[in-house]
């Protein structure tokens, strides 16, 4: 399936979210028409906290909430076939890793050719072939026999990342991945990311909190309002990646960096006033 | 001065000062039994002196009169229903806990019919086994299965439910079926609790055997235990007592350590 010609493209149209409200009536608008086409890149999801950056995310081939119908309204197509569950050129790396703590690196790798989906799909050589491939890219080919509770956080984030590239998705969904590591560590997983983005590109997906991390990485950045959030800012970044510190200093990243803490702030100060006027 | 080390549940203790205070816990409480005794505050009738314990438990170690060991046949004979239960309490109740913790639905049905039996007093049961499954082995089974499974189930369902969401979202995410989610992604977080589960079962049996061989039981320790007491002997009772308890105590210490073998990637909360 990965070998479909034409570029992999996610569309959402007039996607509206509702969730019920924590008091039991009434609902919450969370999302409120969203269109928005993704090709091929790496595309930056940024918004305040709490916006509906991961609610958006799962909709785009990902695992739903349970219980609530997602989207409440629109529609989701994936290459223009409509999406409503998990989609298998889709795959999902959340900052909490979920690695199985008694799996070794291998086996935590490994652990999709576990389930009938893939085992019916990918011959066993086939999948041993990609196993080694992934954990020499993510650089965990000498800790294979490792366990997880052995590993430090960013190591661990590798794993969880080598265990979504087995798959060869055509679609990498990310919910803020290096959300949790330290500034050094998260420079090498974004550095990572970059180079295997490089030799196999294909349709990313990056929800961060971190404006700095979207110009390192975003081949196009996407701002969000909140409550409801609507689409903010939209633009590209064309500067060629590894991006130099020269080039993050300079002012055309300075100006986007303004930009983007613009609209972060005119967002959450929306909320603040509306808050205020309830 | 160093931190305190009495209130301050986070201080560390070196092995030799917590085993020199748990034996001097024992020892001090020996002592005080052994001077009862000498004084002849209480009568040996009810409280039999710590050397005519030892004495009896000799003599039920190895009768040399008749050439047998009372001890040794009894305890074969407990051990063996507590393993026959322990297999079946492990064969059906985990199971059923699992079933629970997956599904909220098996949940809502079961624990109605569960949960209350864990306050309810089970030793109330056994008349009722009597007249459904007879005096025989059957019933001494099945009252030990009933009493720790009723234990275990929850405490199973609790494992299950105690993994985190987030690995079965992740192993849906990759192409599981719920069922693959479940077996693949919950359950193996969920063992080491399970395994917590099953050691607690044991321990419920050994404090139930006694009940459990209170009717028509021709061999076991809480046999032994109940035909002393017709005699009288009471030195016999209470070294069945403490055989009971070393042996609670012994599988417990032996399973502690399986489990720690077995899953040792378990944190450590
Ligand atoms: N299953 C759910 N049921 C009810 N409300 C939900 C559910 N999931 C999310 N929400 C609410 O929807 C809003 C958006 O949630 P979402 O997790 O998508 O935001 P986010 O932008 O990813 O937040 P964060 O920056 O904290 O990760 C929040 O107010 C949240 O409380
Ligand atoms: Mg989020």
């Amino acid at each position: 399936m990965s070998a479909s010609a034409e570029p992999v493209s996610i569309e959402l149209k007039d996607i509206v979210q509702e969730y019920p409200n924590k008091d039991g009536n009434g609902v919450l608008r969370v999302v409120d028409g969203i269109s928005l086409t993704l090709s091929p890149g790496i595309n930056m999801l940024l918004g305040p906290s709490g916006c509906g950056k991961s609610t958006i995310l799962h909709m785009m081939g990902g695992v739903r909430p349970i219980g609530v119908p997602t989207p409440t309204s629109g529609t989701v197509l994936i290459d223009g076939k409509p999406c409503v569950e998990a989609h298998d050129d889709a795959v999902m790396v959340f900052q909490r890793y979920a690695n199985r703590p008694d799996l070794t690196v291998e086996q935590n790798v490994a652990f999709p050719f576990r389930l009938a989906h893939w085992r019916a799909r990918v011959s066993e050589a086939e999948a041993r072939r990609r196993i080694e491939e992934t954990l020499a890219a993510v650089g965990l080919a000498a800790h294979r026999k490792h366990l997880p509770s052995q590993l430090s956080g960013g190591q661990n984030q590798r794993v969880a990342l080598a265990r979504a590239l087995v798959l060869r998705p055509r679609i990498l969904l990310m919910d803020e991945p290096f959300g949790a590591l330290d500034a050094q560590t998260r420079g090498e997983m974004q550095q990572l990311l970059v180079q295997i983005y490089e030799q196999n590109p294909c349709l990313v997906v990056f929800v961060t909190h971190d404006v700095t991390e979207a110009l390192a990485l975003g081949d196009r950045v996407i701002v969000l309002s909140t409550q409801p959030a609507k689409i903010a800012d939209d633009f590209a970044i064309l500067e060629p990646r590894p991006r130099s510190a020269t080039w993050q200093r300079s002012t055309e990243a300075v100006r986007m960096e303004e930009r983007i803490l613009a609209q972060l702030h005119a967002a959450s100060a929306g909320r603040a006033s509306l808050r205020v006027s309830v | 001065m160093a931190e305190t080390t009495s209130w301050n549940p986070y201080a560390p203790l070196s092995a030799q000062t917590t085993r020199t205070l748990g034996i001097g816990a024992v020892v001090a409480v020996l002592v005080l039994w052994a001077l009862i005794s000498a004084t002849g505050l209480v009568s040996p009738n009810k409280l039999p002196a710590p050397w005519q314990v030892a004495k009896a438990f000799a003599y039920l170690a190895w009768d040399g009169e008749n050439g047998r060991s009372l001890l040794l046949n009894a305890t074969l004979w407990s051990v063996g229903r507590v393993v026959a239960a322990g297999a079946l309490v492990v064969a059906i109740g985990i199971p059923i806990g699992v079933f629970m913790g997956a599904s909220p639905k098996v949940n809502a049905a079961l624990s109605p019919l569960v949960d209350p039996f864990r306050s309810a007093p089970v030793v109330a049961l056994l008349p009722i086994m009597v007249m459904w499954f007879g005096i025989g082995e059957w019933m001494k089974v099945l009252f030990l299965f009933v009493g720790a499974v009723v234990y275990l189930i929850p405490m199973v369902r609790d494992a299950v439910r105690a993994v985190p969401q987030a690995y079965w979202i992740s192993a849906r995410d990759l192409g599981a079926t719920p069922f693959e989610a479940v077996r693949h992604a919950v359950l193996p977080l969920a063992m080491p609790r399970i395994a917590d589960a099953v050691i607690v079962g044991v321990s419920v049996m050994w404090t139930y055997i006694t009940v459990a061989e209170y009717v028509n039981a021709r061999e076991g320790l809480g046999q032994l235990i109940q035909n002393a007491r017709r005699f009288s002997a009471m030195d016999q009772v209470f070294a069945g007592i403490i055989v009971i308890i070393a042996f609670a105590l012994l599988s417990y210490q032996l399973m502690r350590y399986l489990k720690a073998r077995m899953y040792p990637w378990e944190t450590k909360l």
